[in-house]
């Protein structure tokens, strides 16, 4: 099960908007970090990803183990939510 | 092989939701049509990573690709058209129907338009896969924000090139532009608009990339450097940066189609007759993905445009009865 899903974006990222849009329709809600507005968060995102890029979806599930996903990438999206 | 009852059947298949495919949405759609787009990516292609679409007819100040994007999604679904996050691995011919694979399985459809776009070229230089999404990058508006009072390296000189150096400027400190030729090719339009930003921007021609090199800086493994050659001198080139974003052209979206039926040019790009008819009766083309394309948006939506109606003429030669179309005024 899903606790709890943070995707990390910025204003213009078109590929974020994908991720914010697949996740509605499956019904999951989610927490946005816009870089932009917080760049101190920056290194919060290179950290868990390894990526200097957006979005990073990170996935916690119930028991806590997170599921990191780079990019609006649906063949590592959905098994990361199932 | 005959469709069995299980396998959802569409009239018109779209492989793509860029401009091409949803220009041509809105038309069948409006033509009481039924349509799905299937999109692996970005659902308005390249035109919604492009920081700003100037040259696009009816907008007299310009538009950012992700609105014009997000307009042209909203425009399609508004006439019904039903855009599905998969992807079409593969296209079989099966006589009245093609069948297309899909990540989420396999549909059936009357006919197809293939507007699967293209997407950015890898320069194929060393340290450019090591360094993907790490320090080298493909979509400036996407990435441009890691590098606030940062120094970069942009390699091209097209018309990407320049239009993302420029939108870069917002966050670096200076970008070095990499140009293999003696020129730009970038329009005249964007090459008056980069000589506003030379206090930032630093166009170095007849430079080759070589090498993006890294280095482990406070403990992480990251781009500081790229490595080239003046090809005037033959004398070797180094540029410190922080980051490297390459706009060196466009390949097509065809790696499924490389064992269909379907005919390609030597490039990759789809070959169509003046019908925008493919080599598989019923599967059009149409956008950056057409061998010829001139990959404009504006073309891009002319000959969704086209396609569509050419589909339209398709489907009532097999016969579809014409429907006299919705009326969706409100």
């Amino acid at each position: 099960m899903v606790k709890h899903i943070t995707i990390f974006t910025t204003t213009t990222c078109a590929s974020c908007g994908m991720v914010k849009k697949w996740l509605d329709t499956k019904g999951h809600r989610y927490e946005v970090i816009n870089l932009d507005q917080n760049p101190e968060r920056q290194a919060e995102a290179l950290a868990l990803s390894g990526a200097l890029t957006v979005p990073v979806t990170v996935v916690t599930k119930e028991d806590d183990a997170k599921h990191v996903v780079v990019g609006f990438n649906l063949a590592k999206l959905a098994p990361a939510l199932a | 092989m005959a469709q069995d009852s299980q396998t959802p059947i569409h009239e018109v298949v779209m492989i793509g939701a860029g401009p091409a495919a949803l220009a041509a949405a809105i038309y069948t759609t409006r033509e009481d049509v039924e349509t799905v787009l299937f999109e692996r990516g970005v659902i308005g292609g390249l035109a919604a990573v492009t920081d700003w679409v100037d040259n696009y007819p009816g907008f007299a100040k310009g538009i950012s690709g992700l609105d014009y994007a997000e307009q042209l999604r909203q425009q399609a679904e508004r006439f019904g058209a039903k855009i599905e996050l998969a992807e079409v691995t593969k296209i079989t011919d099966e006589g009245q129907y093609k069948r297309l694979t899909t990540t989420d399985g396999d549909v059936l459809a009357k006919s197809v338009l293939i507007a699967t776009g293209s997407d950015y070229k890898k320069i194929g230089a060393p340290g450019e896969q090591t360094y993907y999404g790490r320090g080298v990058h493909y979509c400036a508006t996407c990435d441009g924000a890691f590098y606030r009072g940062k120094r970069l390296v942009v390699v091209g000189g097209g018309n990407s090139a320049v239009q993302e150096s420029i939108f870069l400027t917002r966050f670096a400190e200076h970008i070095d532009m990499l140009v293999r030729s003696d020129h730009l090719k970038a329009s005249e339009v964007l090459q008056h608009d980069l000589k506003k930003h030379q206090d930032k921007i630093t166009v170095h021609f007849n430079t080759t990339t070589d090498e993006i090199v890294g280095a482990e800086v406070d403990g992480v493994n990251r781009v500081v450097k790229v490595a080239g050659t003046d090809t005037t001198t033959s004398q070797k080139v180094e540029f410190q940066t922080d980051g490297v974003f390459v706009f060196v052209g466009l390949k097509p979206n065809t790696e499924f189609l490389k064992d269909s039926a379907i005919e390609l040019d030597e490039y990759g790009f789809v070959k169509s007759n003046e019908q925008l008819q493919t080599t598989m009766p019923g599967v059009f083309v149409a956008g950056d993905v057409r061998s010829g394309a001139t990959m404009q948006i504006a073309t891009a939506t002319g000959e969704g445009a086209t396609a569509a109606l050419r589909i339209r003429e398709y489907l009532e030669e097999h016969g579809r009865k014409h429907t006299g179309g919705k009326d969706y005024r409100e």
